[in-house]
């Protein structure tokens, strides 16, 4: 299927960026999807990718830049980040959710994006994410 | 959408905070700058989510910052009338389900318990995280 909507772009690294610009591409997601829930969780999914990429990949360095590449269609969204930095450890992660990890503040949003995408695959060694989500027939 | 945070002062000790709008990147410290001043003067601060459409995980941080250093003085937190979508990011994250209440009424037993618990000296400061 052609993709509805695609998006190919180079962010700056600036936090106060990542709101208007989800909020962009939310509004046409939301059209391709009914399901309000899956909406919210590709929202909230961005957020985290996108703040992930800027604080821990460019070390919120302004100079630096994103690259963000959104494909949809009424039947799935691709989500491709990119940052400049020089990876991490995508595999040595705490579950945030078992033991003492469950009183620390941070260090949750890879889990989230793992927990609600069918698809979350960290490549050039943790620089770069791709993430998928079928959307329900409807 | 942004953030609007009111504050007011229930009875003696108890704070009740109502942010409005979305917790997230963008707007988490706004919420952690406006309780910091009550965080001294406060043994419960409740916060009534129910106006906040969407929290990401910056946002659940803020929250348990704000849990710990109300903790450190011997102080809780309770979160009450989430909106669905906001409950489930907390129930995917398994955190401060205790302190997470469908309304304030149901809080406020537990609230109650807490404040007899300070008074008789059975709650203290906990130890810091190391």
């Amino acid at each position: 299927m052609k993709p509805v909507f695609t998006l190919d772009q180079k962010l700056p690294t600036d936090l106060k960026k990542i709101s208007p610009f989800i909020d962009r591409v939310c509004r046409e997601i939301f059209e391709l999807t009914a399901d309000k829930k899956q909406a919210y969780n590709i929202k909230l999914v961005l957020e985290e990718a996108l703040t992930n990429a800027m604080r821990h990949g460019n070390k919120l360095k302004l100079s630096a830049k994103v690259k963000v590449l959104i494909t949809a269609d009424r039947a799935r969204i691709t989500a491709d980040i990119h940052d400049q930095g020089s990876g991490f450890d995508f595999n040595g992660l705490a579950d945030p959710t078992q033991g003492a990890n469950t009183q620390r503040p941070s260090g949750r949003g890879v889990f989230l994006m793992r927990k609600l995408m069918d698809s979350v695959e960290f490549y050039d060694n943790g620089s770069g994410v791709r993430m998928t989500k079928k959307f329900p027939a409807g | 959408m942004g953030l609007e945070i009111a504050i007011k002062e229930s009875k003696p000790s108890v704070f009740v905070v109502t942010p409005k709008g979305e917790l997230n990147t963008d707007t988490y410290r706004m919420l952690e700058d406006s309780v910091k001043e009550v965080i001294s003067k406060a043994r419960v601060l409740v916060i009534e989510m129910g106006r906040i459409s969407y929290i990401s995980s910056m946002g659940m941080s803020a929250i348990f910052r704000i849990k710990i250093a109300l903790e450190d003085r011997g102080g809780t937190i309770a979160l009450v009338n989430m909106q669905p979508q906001v409950q489930q990011v907390f129930e995917t994250m398994k955190i401060l389900s205790p302190q997470v209440f469908a309304s304030l009424e149901e809080a406020d037993d537990y609230l109650d318990k807490f404040l007899d618990g300070v008074q008789t000296g059975k709650i203290k400061p906990r130890e810091p995280l190391t």
